[in-house]
C-alpha cells in the first residue's frame, strides 16, 4: 500500500493518453505543503477526454484502463495499490483554474502534479466542511500561503466574503 | 502544575512544523502508515456502525 504507486499509475494513465491532465487535491495534496493528516482516500482531479465523435466527457476510459491493470471498483472509488482513488472532473471554475495552474513536484524521482497551496486552501474554503475549514487554518497557521496570490484566487472566484 | 497555554501552543506549532518539514516522499509514507493505523482502529471498533454520524463527502462545488 503506497501512495507513490498511485502517483506512478496516474502518470502512466496520462502518458498513455487516457487523460489530458491531472492534479492531486484533498488531504494528500495538502501533505505536499503541510504536516500529514490521516486520510482514507486519494482525490485526483482530472480533465477527462471526450470520446471520439462525442462532446460528452466520461471517466469510463479511466476505469476501463485501470481495471485492465488490476484495479478494482469499490463504489465511486477505484482501488490502486491498496488506496481508494476518486477521480473528480474539474467542474467548477476554481477547480479548472487549479488544474491549469497545478505544479509538478518530485516524489523520490517520480513527478507528481499537485494543486498549488493557494488553490488547495481556496477549494477547502469553497467546500466548507468542518475538516476543510480545519485544513484552511492549517495552511494559514503554517504560513504556507502566498497572501497576495491567495487573495487574488479568492477574489477571482467570489470567495473573499466566504 | 501550572497551565501555560502559550507554551503549549508554541510546542504544538513546533511539532507541526517538524512534521511538515521532511521531504514529500517521507510525508507520503507517513500517510500510508496513518491509513493502515486508521483502518486497524476501524476494524477493531467493529463494523456494525450504520447509526454512527458520518462526515458528508466533499462535493467540490460552489456554494448556493
Amino acid at each position: 500500500m503506497a501512495i507513490k504507486e498511485v502517483i506512478q499509475t496516474i502518470n502512466q494513465l496520462q502518458a498513455d493518453g487516457v487523460i489530458d491532465r491531472y492534479a492531486i487535491g484533498g488531504a494528500v495534496g495538502a501533505t505536499f505543503y503541510l504536516e500529514p493528516v490521516a486520510t482514507l482516500d486519494v482525490d485526483i482531479f482530472v480533465a477527462f477526454k471526450s470520446e471520439p465523435g462525442s462532446l460528452i466527457v466520461s471517466p469510463q476510459p479511466v476505469f476501463d484502463y485501470l481495471k485492465a491493470r488490476g484495479g478494482t471498483m469499490e463504489g465511486e472509488y477505484i482501488i490502486i495499490a491498496g488506496w481508494p482513488v476518486k477521480f473528480l472532473a474539474a467542474g467548477t471554475p476554481l477547480v479548472k483554474e487549479a488544474l491549469k495552474e497545478s505544479l509538478s513536484k518530485d516524489v523520490d524521482g517520480t513527478p507528481a502534479r499537485v494543486f498549488t497551496a493557494e488553490h488547495l486552501a481556496a477549494i477547502a474554503l469553497q467546500t466548507g466542511r468542518a475538516k476543510d475549514k480545519a485544513r484552511l487554518l492549517q495552511f494559514v497557521e503554517a504560513g504556507a500561503l502566498d497572501a497576495p496570490r491567495f487573495r487574488d484566487v479568492l477574489a477571482r472566484h467570489g470567495l473573499l466574503d466566504a | 502544575m501550572r497551565l501555560d497555554l502559550q507554551k503549549i501552543l508554541e510546542s504544538k506549532r513546533v511539532l507541526r512544523r517538524d512534521l511538515a518539514s521532511p521531504p514529500v516522499a517521507e510525508k507520503l509514507r507517513m500517510l500510508d502508515a496513518l491509513r493502515e493505523r486508521e483502518l486497524a482502529i476501524r476494524r477493531g471498533a467493529g463494523s456494525s456502525d450504520s447509526n454512527k454520524l458520518r462526515e458528508e463527502p466533499a462535493r467540490y462545488q460552489s456554494k448556493p
